[in-house]
């Protein structure tokens, strides 16, 4: 899968969690700083990648995600 | 003042000397204590106070009773039972009291000996009344609290005395006792609020001059009643209400050796526990106690309070069960006292968590934020409530508390997003004001996480 496939999907969850627009989302945004996140969320978010990629993620790893890049760099990194 | 210097570690260092967390925390003293006494400074050993008898009496059936309605012969067979197997083999709960006026008192006497336990050692409580020792010889008891008033207050404004009058009156009662043959323990009541010189002190002083002239077994006990709550632990604190001189007054000035020294507290003033073990410290073998506290007014040195505070000093069980603290507990509701739900060790939430970063520190590891391990000493593990302040760490928690998961097995934050979306939807969309049930979320659990649910124990007896 390569990198642009997986940040289309990850934007698509991006886009349903925080209920955002796609234009609104940038690679370097943090998830709270940036994108407004509330702490129930993040967790929505990193669910969603779960879900999406058909991947597990333990909290560590989890809490680690904090930015668009990153999310698309680790699921990269784990689905690769 | 002397420059500190940052100690990096590659290890948290988790003070396990004194926290190990299959016991209550270890009290630990570096060194004795110190009071200054008439001009002279006088030395407390704590480790001298661990390596005599400390034990606990109980006074349950007797002042525990005085605060509510009574317990039925059953209810108070059935404690007595679960305190012998409370205190153990080796007595820590060494005594216990009954009243003697009622055939029902009686009863109750008969049927608590009949199980035939060692601890507690049954006990009386009496009036400082000559005629009442026929009862104590009735009952077969050895051994008698007695009510002996000790302050002007009692003695000229409640009996209409005069101090010599008590006096001669109470030595009179004692002499009764040993008549009998029973030992006569003297209630000193309202103890710090008396004339320690001019009365309490000549007072005790004969007491143990007469009791050196009768057998060992018969030596008078002194109870020390700090009957209003006034006693105080503090440093430097001014008699009569200063635990350490009254109890130092006692042992060095009346003669009363530590085992015939026994506290007897109130908690008017939030005092009552720490006085009581304070009283353990400074020379008072005994600490006389009611379970959860219930007693006169405020409540007495609750005794499970007391029980801890001895594993702490000792470091050890000792024979103790701590479980029965909770089965106590369990059978009190059962009879229909109410314990509040933020009561110490037994309480309902005593071991549970509202807040969602205290949530997470659960989580992470249990020991920060639970006192001890709870579910190893008392069966009960440590609770997390869900409101809408917990979060998603909090519903994480009780949900893998729910289906039994431990270790590898427990389900991520991730898995139990659905769940937590819908407590915060609860009260910021729905507008609830109450915290979310044990039922509701399981039914969650049921809905969101239905093949765990199905595999665990309440998911096999809900089918």
């Amino acid at each position: 899968m390569d990198r642009s496939e997986i940040k289309n999907r990850v934007c698509k969850v991006i886009i349903q969690v925080l209920e955002i627009d796609a234009e609104q989302i940038k690679e370097e945004d943090m998830f709270t700083a940036d994108l407004g996140a509330e702490s129930i969320q993040s967790v929505e978010l990193m669910a969603g990648f779960e879900e999406e990629f058909d991947i597990e993620m333990d909290e560590d790893e989890a809490h680690a995600v904090q930015s668009v890049g990153g999310a698309i760099d680790f699921i990269s990194g784990y689905v690769n | 003042m002397k420059p500190r210097t940052l100690v990096e570690v590659e290890e948290p260092n988790l003070l396990e000397d004194q926290f190990d967390y299959s016991l209550p925390p270890k009290i630990c003293f570096e060194g004795p204590i110190f009071e200054e006494i008439d001009g002279e400074v006088v030395k407390f050993d704590p480790q001298e106070a661990l390596a005599r008898d400390l034990v606990i009496t109980d006074t349950t059936f007797r002042d525990g009773q005085q605060a509510r309605p009574p317990y039925t012969v059953d209810q108070q067979v059935k404690l007595y039972d679960m305190m012998a197997k409370l205190g153990g083999p080796n007595g820590i709960i060494r005594q216990t009291e009954f009243f003697l006026y009622t055939k029902n008192d009686r009863k109750t006497l008969d049927e608590c000996r009949a199980l035939g336990h060692r601890y507690p050692e049954i006990t009386s409580w009496i009036r400082a009344d000559k005629g009442d020792f026929r009862l104590v010889v009735e009952a077969g008891v050895k051994e008698t609290g007695m009510l002996m008033p000790s302050s002007d207050y009692h003695i000229f404004m409640n009996l209409k005395k005069d101090r010599k009058k008590a006096f001669e009156d109470y030595l009179e009662v004692a002499e009764a006792g040993w008549e009998a043959g029973i030992r006569p323990r003297c209630h000193l009541e309202d103890v710090t609020r008396a004339d320690i010189e001019g009365f309490v002190l000549p007072f005790v002083q004969e007491l143990m001059r007469r009791s050196e002239q009768v057998a060992p077994e018969l030596h008078a006990k002194i109870r020390l009643c700090d009957t209003m709550g006034f006693g105080l632990s503090y440093p430097g604190a001014a008699l009569p209400r200063s635990i350490p001189k009254l109890v130092h007054r006692m042992t060095n000035d009346a003669g009363v050796p530590p085992e015939y020294l026994e506290w007897h507290g109130h908690n008017d003033f939030h005092k009552v526990h720490v006085n009581g073990a304070t009283a353990w410290l400074v020379g008072c073998n005994a600490v006389n106690t009611t379970l959860f506290g219930f007693g006169e007014r405020t409540g007495n040195p609750p005794l499970e309070g007391a029980i801890l505070e001895y594993i702490g000093l000792k470091g050890d069980l000792c024979g103790i069960d701590t479980h029965m603290i909770q089965e106590m507990a369990n059978y009190m509701r059962t009879i229909g006292v109410e314990i509040p739900p933020n009561y110490p060790f037994v309480g309902r939430d005593f071991n549970t968590t509202r807040a969602g970063i205290h949530a997470g520190g659960l989580r992470a590891d249990e020991r920060i934020y639970n006192i001890f391990d709870t579910t190893a000493l008392f069966d009960r593990p440590p609770r997390v409530a869900i409101t809408d302040k917990t979060g998603v760490d909090g519903v994480a928690l009780w949900v893998n508390e729910f289906l039994g998961l431990t270790g590898d097995d427990r389900l991520s934050k991730m898995k139990v997003h659905k769940i937590a979306r819908w407590v915060l939807d609860q009260y910021e969309v729905e507008g609830r004001m109450s915290a979310i049930t044990d039922e509701e979320l399981e039914e969650q659990v049921r809905t969101h996480l239905p093949n765990p649910y199905g595999a665990s124990k309440a998911g096999r007896m809900a089918s």
